[in-house]
């Protein structure tokens, strides 16, 4: 950045302008709360109650980490959205997969309309669904469960799955798959050898929103997972602490180990959430 | 985009009839066989969804016409009854929630798309480090909510919140943002927007990359300056991407739930809660399922009549804009 670049400058290209600026206080405002909360998060229980904060802890300590996991059982919280969030991923991926193939490539009548009324289903209030969804569960026996948490999520999120995953496979030239069925493969034996190789970038589209879909849900999982027991992260950092008092150096400790998994697959996965994103924005 | 492959077919089909009494070809043993396998396909994941969100949402309509007795170990629905919805559309709290669920969805969802939309514009003209940004914009939409009302729960505190630390003394005494109505609702529309206005940026940004890129220089030649480009030339191309987003954002922002549930509790008094924490209150505290399902169900209502309309002045916006 220091060396100074003995060429002709380039007409139009500055270095640093207001777009570097305005990038800046942008990159700012987003990352300041985040930073505030793995701040907060090693600061001691003086620190936390004192009325004029500092930006960086005075004593970092690791007192939070060791109350949220010890004092607390969060680590159960964890290990519950891990269970319900990786089992949900897979059984959306598995049916994900058969139904966006067969509503993409196999002559099924009224795939419109199939389409049309997911799209609706997906855009639908899930304050909606609480209740019925409760009384369904608990005639069942699967309130308090993983089970019941999974059914819930995956058919929550199977409608986007199987958009993001028709879409992906109308994209693939159908030349491989003609070459499958000539060789009298079944379209079962189609799909496992010849599709899925080739709709990876779409799985993991579909797999990363569903994951993430269910690591941050709330509504659903405080109706029916209230127990302790089968707390998942969000209902446990929101019931988190008494009546009177918060602990949000220990709420933040937890809410920080929370997050890193997420924030790490969103951040590795980078291009396949961009492209989940904006699939509705760009295809229409 | 996608309606042309819908239409494709075999080419089998285009074979003449064999006789005249059938004048549409029948389809082959091999079609009739994919289109069987291809509901077999779709079956497990149809039939999750119809059993886990199409049946309650029937069952949420039929319970709120009905009287709901709810017993130690059950519940029993009788009769057919408009009761629950006369008791829920009089009710001040009700209105309220409408009141307040509407104006904060009109409100930070236009402040959402100008921010997001000033956002994307800049990371447009980004040459270094737009990976880290776009990176960056992520990670307040892969937010656990309740996570970030606790956070903003803390800042907005009146006695040890950064918030309160910065204005106090400025103003002379201890500020406590979430104990007034409108301070309250503003603040949460401040986390709102911080935690969504990535998301909008994120899908400008796609639009703005697609644009075509011919006719933004045509206007550039003819001596258009930027912001006659931007206003006359660029935004109105955005226009349906920006459409999208919006639909998004006000059916996100009608579910409103996390946020005032964690961050103000549906207070101070009832001045932050939303329909969504209304019903789930009365059905799941107050234990009313009758008036919960009925207050579910309008809003449900809502947000599809809401769907249809913006689907109609989209089609007929694209529709022109198609033909033109």
């Amino acid at each position: 950045m220091t060396t100074i670049k003995h060429t002709a400058p380039v007409k139009g290209r500055r270095r640093f302008g207001w777009t570097e600026a305005a990038a800046i206080v942008i990159a700012l405002f987003v990352a300041a709360p985040l930073y505030w909360l793995v701040a907060t998060a090693f600061k001691n229980v003086k620190e936390l109650g004192s009325p004029s904060p500092t930006a960086v802890p005075k004593k970092p300590t690791l007192a939070n980490f060791h109350e949220a996991f010890s004092t607390y059982d969060f680590g159960r919280y964890i290990a519950n959205s891990a269970i319900v969030s990786l089992v949900t991923t897979a059984l959306v991926l598995v049916l994900g997969v058969l139904a966006g193939y067969a509503l993409a490539r196999l002559p099924v009548r009224g795939r419109s309309g199939v389409m049309t009324a997911l799209l609706m289903i997906s855009l639908f209030p899930t304050v909606a669904l609480a209740a019925p969804l409760y009384l369904l569960l608990r005639d069942i026996g699967w309130l308090n469960s993983y089970q019941g948490l999974v059914l819930a999520y995956t058919a929550l999120n199977l409608p986007f799955a199987i958009w993001i995953l028709r879409n992906y496979l109308l994209s693939i030239p159908k030349e491989m798959e003609e070459v499958a069925w000539v060789d009298g493969a079944s379209p079962l034996r189609t799909v496992v050898s010849v599709i899925l190789p080739q709709a990876r970038p779409g799985l993991f589209t579909a797999g990363i929103f569903t994951f993430v879909a269910c690591w941050t849900e709330f509504l659903i999982a405080l109706s029916v997972n209230n127990d302790d027991r089968y707390r998942t992260i969000p209902v446990g950092i929101a019931l988190f602490g008494g009546q009177y008092v918060t602990p949000y150096g220990t709420i933040f400790a937890a809410a920080a180990v929370a997050m890193l998994p997420i924030a790490l697959l969103v951040l590795i996965f980078r291009r396949a959430v961009v492209s989940g994103l904006t699939a509705g924005a760009v295809k229409g | 985009m996608t309606t042309h492959q819908d239409q494709a077919t075999p080419p089998q089909k285009a074979a003449p009839p064999a006789t005249a009494r059938s004048p549409r070809p029948r389809p082959s043993g091999r079609r009739r066989r994919l289109a069987r396998m291809g509901w077999l396909f779709a079956s497990p994941a149809l039939l999750v969804i119809i059993a886990v969100t199409v049946f309650p949402i029937v069952f949420s309509v039929v319970m709120s016409f009905s009287n709901v007795t709810v017993t130690g170990n059950g519940f029993q629905l009788s009769g057919v009854t408009g009761q629950n919805f006369s008791v829920v559309l009089h009710s001040d709290r009700w209105r309220h929630a409408l009141e307040f669920t509407a104006l904060y969805t009109v409100g930070t969802v236009v402040v959402e798309i100008v921010l997001g939309t000033a956002v994307a514009l800049v990371l447009e003209r980004l040459t270094t480090a737009r990976g880290w940004m776009m990176a960056l914009l992520l990670l307040p939409w892969a937010m656990i909510t309740v996570v970030s009302a606790q956070l903003w729960a803390y800042v907005y505190n009146g006695v040890y919140g950064v918030l309160n630390a910065v204005l106090s003394p400025l103003v002379g005494h201890d500020v406590n943002v979430l104990g007034s109505p409108i301070q309250a609702t503003l603040a949460m529309a401040v986390a709102d927007i911080w935690k969504t206005t990535p998301f909008v940026a994120i899908i400008a940004l796609a639009g703005l990359v697609m644009l075509p890129s011919d006719v933004v220089e045509a206007a550039r030649i003819d001596g258009a300056g930027p912001w006659t480009v931007f206003w006359r030339v660029r935004l109105p191309l955005l226009r349906p991407t920006l459409a999208i987003a919006v639909l998004f954002r006000v059916l996100q922002a009608f579910g409103l739930f996390d946020l005032p549930y964690v961050l103000t509790s549906g207070g101070p008094g009832n001045s932050t809660e939303s329909l969504a924490v209304l019903g789930w209150r009365v059905m799941f505290q107050d234990l009313k399922f009758g008036p919960g399902a009925a207050i579910a169900s309008t809003t449900a209502l809502i947000v599809l009549l809401l769907c249809l309309a913006f689907l109609k002045v989209f089609r007929a916006q694209v529709g022109t804009e198609e033909t033109a």
